[in-house]
């Protein structure tokens, strides 16, 4: 199993010279098995690059394509109307998401291509969709992958995702705030709030459920937006630090972490700094610690290998280098 | 009047290296009057840089006055709508200002729409901390703001109508008609030839090459040749070329400029993120 990162950043896509290294696209992962079948994880703006080659790769023939959805925040959701595949009569697109009724979510992607919003609406849109309710711990099949949905807390509701494959496992935690505030049954909170017992109850069982879904996962990409100083300015905007996704994978004896949903206001300099202090934390509690760029692909489950590319003639290896 | 572009790319954010010079950022452009009053036009992911730089001026004290024009609300032009940080600071007033989309739905419903709990965490304008008025006009409509006249226009984009816009301020006239497709380049309607004429700068939708366009009729944009006819029959005195295709590189808008300029005597450029412009 491999996964590339088409998009890395939150919230909003951000062009210009402080992103060109890491990227400025909004949240997409491409799931590749050994065998070739594909997954794409959330449909932010670097999904219409990945479409880009899709249809490149299908020359112009039907396919039919998974995508789970985190949630349908903006930036998670924005590229699904630039998938070019959409396009080809005859694919099909089979879209997963937490929402209380696979009817709502057709209501909710449909309502994204609304005449006031984008030229050409969902229904005429050549491809077909069917849409899938997910939930979390119930587990369901796609092909080559086993993919169990585990609840995250961010508002209005977020599911990660743990993927199984080719004998190894990655997870997809994004986007979640800690376990200290309540946000997963909110639809906005102008700040921290009291918690009650329930809540502080439930929110100990989400975490907890979350370290063991993660347990035995090679690989975790995880929402890292905010810096610790940062989140104390922002304590309640439903993301998380590098040192808290650490703690979550260090819990689960996971090998690798990726940082993943960079904030916009992060640049290129920033990242790397970040990077390297990540990388050298992560190494002294035992976690390789990686920073996703745009592009980034790495083999989930194979033992390190500093020297051998992991996919002959494309230059890749197992720890990737961030463009010059 | 001095115009700054925030951001000049069209339908699809860009990012990397093929973008640099033109710039990524979804349409949204300054207007600033000799005496300092400010007009946005357009809340694209342009607005979004042009956030950070209000937000170290009164805006960040909760004491910043500003009117926006909407052309239309597809997502290009709004998406930088729940990230503009003046809108969560109390004590900003800010207009946004549009015609309707359709007859069946306000602009205020879009916009609550674009907020609604399942797309943002906003949950709704009446979460934004500012003032914010929304204000539908019907199109064709004359009005005036602080420091700024406005008229405009209904132009065909596609399956809607889009607003064209004719700004005037200390004696100069900017035209903005973006995201707008004649039947024929060639055959400009009268509304957008009126917008247009004399004006000192016309910002014109430039989607296409003139190579593509045959591909691309009918899907409400116009190639670079359609602008050149509006500003020669309008006599408009300069032409900047405007929402650029996301398949366009920095080297491809290079050539469109080269050969749109050699068919015109009217000074051509294209749109480009960065410094005040002179109008």
């Amino acid at each position: 199993m491999q996964i590339t990162f088409w998009g890395v950043r939150g919230s909003y896509p951000v062009p210009g010279a402080a992103t060109v290294r890491y990227g400025g696209q909004t949240s997409c992962v491409e799931v590749r098995s050994a065998s070739g079948e594909a997954l794409i994880v959330d449909a932010g703006t670097g999904m219409r690059a990945l479409g880009n080659k899709l249809a490149g790769e299908a020359q112009g023939r039907p396919g039919h394509y998974h995508v789970l959805l985190s949630h349908v925040h903006w930036d998670h959701i924005q590229g699904l109307p630039f998938f070019s595949p959409a396009y080809i009569p005859g694919t099909q697109i089979s879209v997963y998401a937490l929402l209380t009724a696979a009817d709502e979510l057709n209501q909710v992607i449909g309502g994204i291509t609304r005449a006031e919003f984008f030229p050409q609406p969902l229904a005429s849109v050549p491809a077909n969709f069917d849409f899938h309710q997910v939930e979390p711990g119930i587990e369901f099949t796609i092909g080559a992958f086993t993919v169990s949905p585990i609840a995250l807390n961010h508002p209005f509701g977020s599911v990660g995702y743990r993927i199984d494959g080719d004998d190894a496992s990655w997870a997809y935690v994004s986007d979640t705030a800690p376990f200290d505030q309540v946000l997963h049954k909110q639809h906005f909170l102008s700040g921290p709030e009291p918690l009650s017992d329930t809540d502080q109850t439930s929110l100990v069982a989400m975490r907890a459920a979350l370290v063991e879904r993660l347990r035995g996962c090679d690989t975790v990409v995880y929402d890292t937006h905010f810096l610790p100083e940062e989140y104390a300015k922002f304590p309640h905007y439903g993301h998380s630090t590098p040192d808290q996704a650490l703690d979550i994978c260090v819990e689960a004896n996971v090998r690798r972490l990726v940082l993943y949903h960079h904030a916009p206001s992060h640049t290129d300099d920033q990242m790397d700094s970040i990077a390297a202090s990540y990388l050298a934390k992560g190494a002294s509690r035992g976690v390789e610690v990686l920073t996703s760029f745009e592009g980034m692909s790495i083999p989930i489950g194979s033992a390190p290998s500093f020297d051998e590319p992991t996919r002959p003639g494309t230059g890749v290896h197992d720890v990737p280098q961030v463009p010059k | 009047m001095k115009l700054r572009f925030w951001g000049v790319r069209g339908s699809f954010a860009m990012s990397g290296r093929d973008y640099l010079r033109y710039g990524g950022n979804t349409t949204s452009i300054e207007l600033v009057s000799a005496a300092g009053d400010r007009l946005l036009v357009d809340l694209g992911t342009g607005a979004t840089e042009l956030a950070k730089h209000l937000m170290a001026s009164e805006f960040g004290k909760g004491a910043g006055k500003l009117p926006i024009l909407l052309s239309h609300t597809h997502l290009d032009h709004i998406q930088g709508l729940p990230f503009f940080t003046p809108f969560f600071i109390k004590g900003n007033e800010i207009r946004i200002m549009g015609a309707d989309p359709t007859s069946g739905i306000s602009l205020e419903a879009t916009l609550q729409n674009q907020l609604a709990p399942h797309y943002s965490p906003l949950n709704g304008l009446e979460n934004l901390a500012a003032g914010v008025s929304i204000e539908s006009f019907a199109p064709g409509a004359t009005f005036q703001l602080p420091g700024f006249s406005i008229t405009t226009a209904a132009i065909p984009h596609g399956s809607m109508m889009t607003t064209a816009f004719r700004i005037t301020a200390d004696g100069k006239v900017v035209t903005f008609l973006s995201d707008v497709e004649y039947p024929s380049p060639d055959e400009p309607l009268p509304q957008a030839l009126a917008l247009a004429q004399d004006a000192d700068l016309l910002i014109h939708d430039a989607m296409h090459s003139d190579l593509e366009y045959d591909l691309r009729k009918g899907w409400g944009h116009s190639p670079a040749r359609a602008g050149v006819v509006v500003a020669e029959k309008a006599r408009a005195r300069k032409l900047a070329l405007f929402h650029h295709s996301p398949d366009a590189t920095d080297e491809m808008i290079d050539e469109v400029v080269q050969r749109t300029s050699a068919q015109t005597a009217v000074p051509v450029f294209a749109a480009a993120e960065g410094a005040y412009l002179d109008v």
